[in-house]
């Protein structure tokens, strides 16, 4: 981690002024109010901050996966902004991996065929794919239940399975929304320090969106949003704790 | 990508066997009530194929082969002197009534043949020999005439064994196959004058004048050069196959009633499968919105719903039209209901299924290409 230079050169990611609306007329909600965001390569970074406030949104931005109104987006060096939708969809599909709340595994297909889909959206053979699959649930405690179906595992071991499915193709860009709100207190934490040690990487960006604070200890820095905006950065925990977090 | 595509479909049993279960019944349903309509629209010409010519004279008014007006015996001549006419013979056929041993009548189709050619004999002979049809009351019997005709089922009617038509003995001296009856009745082959005896008199006998081509003439330019000089109707055999078809497509309720049937088909497959690959495509919405966010093209998600759709069509396809043949299996067996598959019928219904696959799928593709990926994140 000391190794790491956290200046400007070192961002993952660079949001500058962004902004988002959805709806027209009556219904219209300003998710996003020029927003300025940035997170660092090799850093675990925390998107908190109250319901409904952008969170979510912003981090579907970053990913690719919702189109923006104005502003610009930089993620490792690729504008999002500059780009046309076919390539953001290759975007996604080579620099994101994704972590979802409830997981997200197809319920037919078995631990090895969950984890090896990015590598095969990638284009990877299937052998080649299902091998780095395996070796990687493995890894993560799961070895030897290649075949089963996500059904038969507990919710930790099912995101342990969706962390080994985002990691699987090497993205530099992890994206997890809530990991641990559908988890137990001792699961969610087992999870938060797999994550982290995912994040110790030269060029590696975790960003997570939480509103769960018993994971907030495990975050390198903290990024507060209120009502579209991002409101404060904190340093470290502690700083946060200071500031009146909680 | 696509393996898992298939596995994701076979993963879902209940929808799997939805929509295989409503492909088969579409397939069978088409497959088998176009083959039915087929089968009876043979029946309809199968006087030509038991008596065949290639030139069918008959009553200005004669629209099909099943329904002749009696000419006069003098037309027989008449066509015969028209130039092109190689030769013409005449032809009696009509229904009546065969008495058996045990005083019971059933009905015959009559033949009566011209007794120096034979001209109209039937096409297989299975036992006997035609030309002692030229002996007095003897008759040529079909395989369905052994069995009505005969007393009981131990004692098959055999060459040589008798029966009476109108009063008058007739002598069996043969057996041969034909094709069914449009109406079930069976043939009972004798000459020409031997039927005007058998048959009850009436002041025009004449049914059909069959006639062939004289050499350097095909069979439509002597039927139009016979029409021309006798103002009798002249068919060749594919025009009087045509015409009788067309009469059963004008004059019955048959086309209608079997069209109704296999649109039937079609409806209830597209409605099923249509309706079901919506729902699995629903059903999965939250996972192919997850391959989307992983950078999964709609060209790819697009792709794989058309490969899941296609399979179910083609298992479904493949029960359907195995069943089918296993009911015309059954059914050729037993002679009922009429039954015809012709090559091209299992590609129409292949076509017809794959474009309701392709419709099934083109529903969820819809669904995909509106997709936000964005939704993923959404609970
Ligand atoms: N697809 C959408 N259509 C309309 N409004 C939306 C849509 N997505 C989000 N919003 C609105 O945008 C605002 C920000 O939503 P967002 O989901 O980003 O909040 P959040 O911080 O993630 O909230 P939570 O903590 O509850 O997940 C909310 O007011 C929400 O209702
Ligand atoms: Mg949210």
């Amino acid at each position: 981690m000391a190794e790491i230079n956290n200046n400007g050169n070192g961002l993952a990611v660079h949001v500058r002024n962004v902004s988002k609306t959805f709806g027209t007329g009556e219904a219209r909600i300003q998710a996003l109010k020029n927003v300025d965001f940035d997170a660092r390569m090799g850093e675990m970074l925390m998107v908190v901050g109250p319901s409904g406030c952008g969170k979510t949104t912003l981090l579907s931005v970053i990913a690719g996966t919702l189109q923006f109104d104005g502003g610009d987006i930089e993620v490792f060096k690729t504008r999002l902004h500059e780009l046309k939708q076919r390539d953001i969809t290759e975007f996604r599909k080579r620099t994101v991996g994704f972590i979802f709340q409830q997981f997200n595994l197809i319920p037919t297909l078995s631990l090895m065929e969950n984890v090896s889909v990015p590598l095969l959206i990638n284009g990877v053979r299937r052998s080649a794919a299902e091998k780095k699959a395996r070796e990687l649930l493995e890894q993560l405690g799961l070895g030897g239940r290649e075949k089963d179906l996500p059904t038969l595992l507990s919710g930790g071991q099912q995101q342990r399975v969706a962390i080994a499915r985002a990691l699987v193709h090497d993205p530099k860009l992890v994206i997890c929304d809530e990991p641990t709100s559908a988890l137990d207190k001792d699961t969610g934490a087992q999870i938060m320090e797999l994550l982290r040690e995912v994040a110790r990487h030269r060029d590696r960006c975790v960003i997570v969106v939480t509103h769960d604070n018993r994971v907030f200890k495990y975050a390198d820095r903290m990024t507060e949003m209120e009502d579209g905006r991002v409101a404060r950065v904190h340093e470290t925990y502690s700083e946060y704790k200071q500031d009146g977090g909680i | 990508m696509y393996r898992l595509a298939l596995r994701m479909l076979l993963g879902d049993r209940a929808k799997y066997v939805m929509l295989v279960g409503g492909l088969t019944f579409a397939s069978l349903l088409m497959t088998q009530q176009c083959a039915v309509f087929f089968g009876l629209l043979s029946w309809t010409t199968s006087h030509m194929r038991n008596m065949r010519a290639s030139i069918w004279v008959v009553d200005p008014k004669v629209e099909q082969i099943n329904e002749v007006k009696p000419m006069r015996d003098t037309d027989v001549n008449r066509v015969r002197t028209v130039t092109g006419v190689a030769y013409a013979v005449p032809l009696y056929t009509g229904i009546i009534q065969a008495r058996i041993a045990d005083g019971s009548f059933k009905p015959i189709e009559m033949v009566g043949l011209d007794a120096t050619t034979l001209v109209g004999r039937p096409p297989r002979i299975l036992s006997g020999r035609l030309e002692d049809l030229r002996l007095p009351n003897t008759v040529m019997i079909d395989e369905l005439a052994v069995q009505r005709l005969s007393l009981n089922k131990n004692r098959p009617l055999r060459i040589g064994d008798t029966f009476e038509i109108n009063d008058r003995e007739a002598r069996v001296i043969g057996i041969c196959r034909t094709d069914r009856h449009f109406f079930g009745y069976p043939y009972v082959f004798t000459t020409y004058d031997e039927a005007m005896q058998f048959a009850p008199r009436t002041r025009k006998m004449l049914s059909i004048v069959l006639a062939e081509p004289a050499p350097g003439w095909s069979a439509a330019q002597t039927a139009r050069q016979i029409e021309k000089e006798t103002q009798l109707k002249a068919y060749t055999e594919a025009e009087f196959e045509r015409s009788t078809i067309k009469w059963f497509f004008l004059n019955t309720g048959i086309p209608a009633s079997f069209g109704t049937t296999i649109l039937l088909g079609f409806i209830v497959g597209m409605a099923i499968s249509g309706q079901t690959f919506y729902s699995f495509v629903l059903e999965n919405l939250k996972h192919l919105g997850a391959l989307k966010a992983m950078g999964a093209s709609n060209g790819l998600l697009a792709r794989m719903l058309l490969l899941q759709a296609m399979t179910v069509g083609m298992i479904g396809y493949g029960l359907g039209v195995g069943l089918t043949v296993l009911f015309g299996i059954a059914v050729l067996k037993k002679g009922q209901p009429p039954f015809l598959m012709p090559y091209q019928l299992p590609l129409f219904t292949l076509v017809v299924i794959l474009l309701i696959c392709a419709f099934a799928a083109l529903l969820g593709i819809r669904k995909i290409y509106k997709l936000e990926p964005a939704v993923v994140f959404r609970g």
